[in-house]
């Protein structure tokens, strides 16, 4: 197992190398679409500000070498400063920022995931029963259902008008735990309940089709009783799809974070990007590029490994 | 599709929103742009001058949301033109090149497709400028990824089929093979995928829009609005967000169910699984009565067996069905593929595959009445009291679960072992059925196991309780066949020491005359004829037995080709009104095909053919029923 661990651990570095290359690519394209030193000198600027200014970011510098110092620096840990405001290290932005996102995403996760997959089996052991086609319904209307609509509904109910939570805000771990908890709840319903549907629809299925399966029929002919069935023969096999779906869904609720920070006014990542958008700050998004990459290279990681444990033939193929 | 309720009403969304996209102007009451700053006109609820109530600028909801779709619209179309132009060439290219290049292209494909789609879009967008064009490029190109998954997942799969090799042979340029025999199998999952992705699409806009880089901030987009009403939705009311997340959420689900919809009546649904009990509460009971010698281990009278079929009336399965075997003995049930034989030991055992149920016969279990044992009473009864080997010996195995811990699972449910010796005894059940090394292959997955070491790991199972009835369904037909003997054997050798009932199904003859001491012949889910196996191989009765025993390869004097039966074992559901052996026999008549032949008793025996006693109808001097094929 160590072994396959550390093959997958392996992997993970093209992805991450792949990601730092579309990141650089994007500061080279916005910068083929308007020059980024004008736009820092603002109007009227003047050649030396704009020479001075491509000097310091190495603009006139051949893309290859461009790339070098840059990747050099990324690896260092230096991800550039703001091009707002040139005394701000995105680092050190990133660092502020990233906490309340990660709080978010991961409390929503544990919500969903669980959640997710106690329905699935629900829905899995009686099909077409009360609870199944209940659980069915209420998981197609939430997959329609944005996260950030989800949240703006729990903040005017829960929070507005019964009282229960802050609507809005966001507290720091450091602070407070019951007020970090308090503050990330809702951010964390709302971006779990999509989670939620799609895990449970995923286990739903493949739980179905496990105990289609030969295997299913040739237990139960050996006498295993119907819960031992479910947890011990359908379950373990059925999860190796739900686990694919999961480290999916884990990325996409990276992305969607951003809408239900801005929602509940969290400053988190969500608002930092959509900021760095509206101001062409190229330095700011790449750093938040190479954030997602890293989580997501990280989650990728967590697959591969649950793989190992669920799936005998991943892990003893590659032992 | 158009029996599901829910399709048909997210059809009806889809023309309402369509007529929106089209003719605006036909639905809306207002300017969507028009203020009202007038204060009492702000944030209203519905009235009848603003249906939908009126957002912080005094603007009509309803008409800003009949122009959203629109925008919607718009979004699906330039972001599901780029996704579905970009991806599916790079999907047939890659699934069609294969090797190296295919998968350089899938492992970038993977790289994008593992990012978050909105955070491509906010590179696309920071790249070209905010807007819900620049936003849709993104989305598009994200969405890419997902459709060169699909294509190249079916060009990879279909391009192996033989009919395309066949035009490949021919000489028909790539371009055409893959119009004319790739698209068409990819199209009907194209379309249940689009469908979905475009929900998806419109979500994802919204999302864009909704953080201010999507569709610009005036315009009447769902998302747009959404975002207008974020500041003030606290203090002046959820009803700011209904009108436009609502018809957001609405289209969106008509999208998932309309693709739903259209995968269902592609595809089969899993609304009924393995586990899904069906009511045995109306079981006919049995017309016939059980035989009553003490030795009787399972004796079957008169079971039918149907099934719902989705589109007609129910079809029957097997009808009819009795037989029973004693302790000692070795019953062979000989048939070809599709002639009742698993069903019927399935079914026995209550284990009839849903949605299929018994629905006439009895069952008799030693002295017990089973055929209305409860799930619960049966636990009981299989693994320990019968005992059961599959065909396909891998598939019975669970992949997931180390063989040992499969084979204790009899052991320590049925005689209440601790597991330090039910894994004793584990090794000494796998070190009887001759697998060598016992002890190491318990920690052993199925993977790791040949089909031979598999099969035998199955009767290990099997015998594990000392069952008093053992079940072997073609045992040994994926063997090789030296382990086909060895295996047979060994049954043998168990049955002797035990006196256990075997129940053989095969339908090799070979194999059953090796080892039945008795044979069930069956044909079209009933019995043809039963016999002694002395019996059936030198005195069939029926034209059946007779025909099944013409295509024996030793039986069948000549140059070695093989001998089959003329024709096919019809479908459950194209059974003829008469003997249902008859459109393939030799020596039907009219009174073959005008009713079903009853179940006649010759002695201890059974045959099913009304002409057997004619004079002169002397099968076993007969000649060849059999036809060669060339």
């Amino acid at each position: 197992m160590a072994k396959y661990i550390g093959s997958r651990l392996l992997a993970t570095i093209p992805l991450v190398f792949a990601v730092l290359v579309i990141t650089f690519l994007i500061a080279v394209a916005v910068e083929a679409n308007g020059s980024i030193a004008t736009q820092i000198c603002g109007e009227g600027a003047t050649p030396e500000c704009i020479g001075a200014i491509e000097e310091e970011l190495g603009l006139n510098e051949p893309i290859v070498s461009r790339f070098f110092s840059w990747f050099g620096g990324v690896l260092s840990g230096d991800l550039g400063s703001s091009l707002v405001n040139q005394n701000t290290s995105v680092g050190e932005l990133i660092g502020e920022r990233i906490w309340p996102t990660l709080s978010i995403v991961g409390f929503s996760l544990l919500i969903g995931v669980t959640l997710g997959l106690l329905f699935g089996v629900l829905g899995a052991i009686r099909p077409g029963g009360f609870a199944d086609r209940s659980i069915s319904v209420g998981a197609a209307g939430v997959i329609a259902a944005p996260g950030f609509i989800i949240g703006m509904l729990l903040s005017w109910g829960i929070a507005v008008e019964l009282g229960w939570l802050d609507p809005v805000g966001y507290v720091s771990l450091g602070e407070s735990f019951t007020g970090w908890l308090k503050s990330i709840t809702l951010p964390s319903i709302a971006l779990s309940l999509p989670t939620l549907a799609i895990v449970q629809r995923q286990l739903r299925s493949s739980m179905a089709n496990a105990l289609q399966s030969r295997y299913v029929l040739a237990a139960r002919a050996r006498g295993v009783s119907r819960p031992s069935l479910i947890s011990r023969h359908a379950l373990p096999n059925a999860l190796i799809p739900t686990v694919t779906v999961i480290g999916f869904r884990a990325a996409a609720a990276i992305g969607l974070t951003t809408a239900v920070e801005i929602v509940f006014g969290i400053r988190g990542m969500g608002e930092m990007l959509v900021t760095a958008i509206i101001s062409r700050n190229v330095t700011v998004l790449q750093g938040g590029m190479i954030v997602v990459g890293l989580v997501v290279a990280a989650v990728n990681l967590l697959v591969d490994i649950s793989y190992g444990f669920l799936n005998p033939k991943v892990r003893l193929d590659r032992d | 599709m158009l029996r599901n309720p829910l399709a048909l009403l997210s059809m009806v969304w889809f023309v309402i929103l369509v007529v929106s996209w089209l003719r605006p102007e036909l639905l809306a009451t207002h300017d969507p742009f028009q203020q009202d700053v007038s204060l009492q006109r702000l944030f209203e609820g519905p009235s009848s001058d603003h249906w939908l109530g009126t957002d912080g600028l005094g603007r009509d909801h309803y008409s800003r949301v009949i122009f959203g779709a629109g925008f919607a619209f718009r979004s699906v179309f330039i972001a599901m033109t780029i996704a579905l132009g970009v991806g599916v060439p790079i999907g047939l290219f890659a699934g069609w090149r294969g090797g190296r290049v295919d998968r350089a292209i899938i492992w970038v494909n993977d790289v994008f497709f593992s990012l978050p789609i909105i955070l491509l879009a906010m590179a696309v967008i920071i790249i070209l400028s905010p807007s819900l064009t620049n936003a849709m490029i993104g989305v598009g190109i994200a969405m890419s990824t997902r459709f060169v998954r699909l294509t190249r997942g079916v060009t990879l799969a279909e391009k192996e089929e033989l009919y395309v090799d066949a035009a490949r042979i021919t000489g028909i340029s790539v371009p055409r093979i893959l119009i004319r025999y790739i698209a068409p199998n990819l199209l009907s999952s194209l379309i249940v995928q689009a469908a979905i992705i475009s929900g998806a699409v419109i979500l994802i806009g919204a999302t864009l829009s909704f953080l201010g880089i999507g569709a610009s901030l005036d315009d009447p987009d769902w998302g747009v609005m959404l975002n207008r009403a974020r500041p003030d939705f606290r203090r002046e009311g959820i009803w700011q967000i209904v009108p436009s997340g609502g018809a957001l959420v609405l289209t969106v689900l008509s999208f998932n169910l309309l693709g739903d919809a259209i995968r269902d009546s592609i595809g089969r649904d899993a609304s009924s699984n393995a586990l899904t009990v069906t009511k045995r509460a109306s079981v006919t009971p049995a017309s016939t009565e059980h035989l009553t010698d003490d030795d009787i281990v399972l004796s079957v009278r008169d079971m039918d067996v149907e099934f719902p079929s989705p589109n007609g009336p129910v079809s029957a399965i097997l009808n009819g069905v009795s037989f029973e075997v004693r302790a000692g003995e070795t019953l062979g049930v000989v048939g070809e593929s599709g002639s009742g034989k698993s069903m019927t030991m399935l079914s026995a055992l209550g284990l009839t595959p849903a949605p299929g149920r018994m629905t006439r016969g009895s069952v008799r279990f030693a002295d017990e009445d089973v055929t209305n044992l409860t799930e619960r009473d049966w636990l009981r009864l299989r693994g320990k009291e019968i005992g059961v080997i599959f065909q396909e010996p891998i598939a019975v195995l669970n992949p997931a679960m180390k063989v040992g811990a499969q084979i204790m699972e009899p052991l320590r449910i049925h005689l209440g072992m601790g597991k330090a010796e039910a894994r004793k005894r584990a090794a000494e059940l796998l070190a009887e059925v001759r697998v060598p090394d016992p002890e190491r292959r318990l920690d052993q997955y199925p993977h790791e196991f040949s089909g031979g070491m598999a099969q035998r790991v199955g009767i290990a199972m099997a015998l594990a309780c000392e069952p008093k009835l053992l079940i072997a369904d073609e045992p040994s037909t994926a063997l090789d066949v030296t382990v086909q003997g060895q295996i047979l054997d060994l049954l043998a050798e168990i049955q002797s020491r035990r006196n256990m009932a075997i129940i053989l199904i095969t339908h090799d003859l070979g194999v059953i005359a090796e080892a039945a001491d008795r044979v069930l012949v069956m044909y079209g889910g009933q019995v043809m004829e039963t016999g002694s196996a002395e019996d059936i191989f030198f005195r069939p009765k029926h034209p059946y037995t007779k025909a099944l025993l013409d295509t024996m390869p030793q039986n069948h004097a000549g140059d070695g080709d093989l001998a089959v039966i003329a024709g096919i074992v019809p479908q459950p559901n194209a059974w003829p009104a008469g003997c249902r052996f008859a459109p393939r026999c030799v020596h039907a008549t009219e009174a073959c095909v005008s009713a079903i032949p009853p179940l006649l008793t010759v002695d201890a025996d059974h045959v099913r053919c009304v002409r057997f006693d004619e004079p002169g109808f002397d099968l076993a001097h007969g000649g060849s029923t059999a036809e060669v094929s060339a």
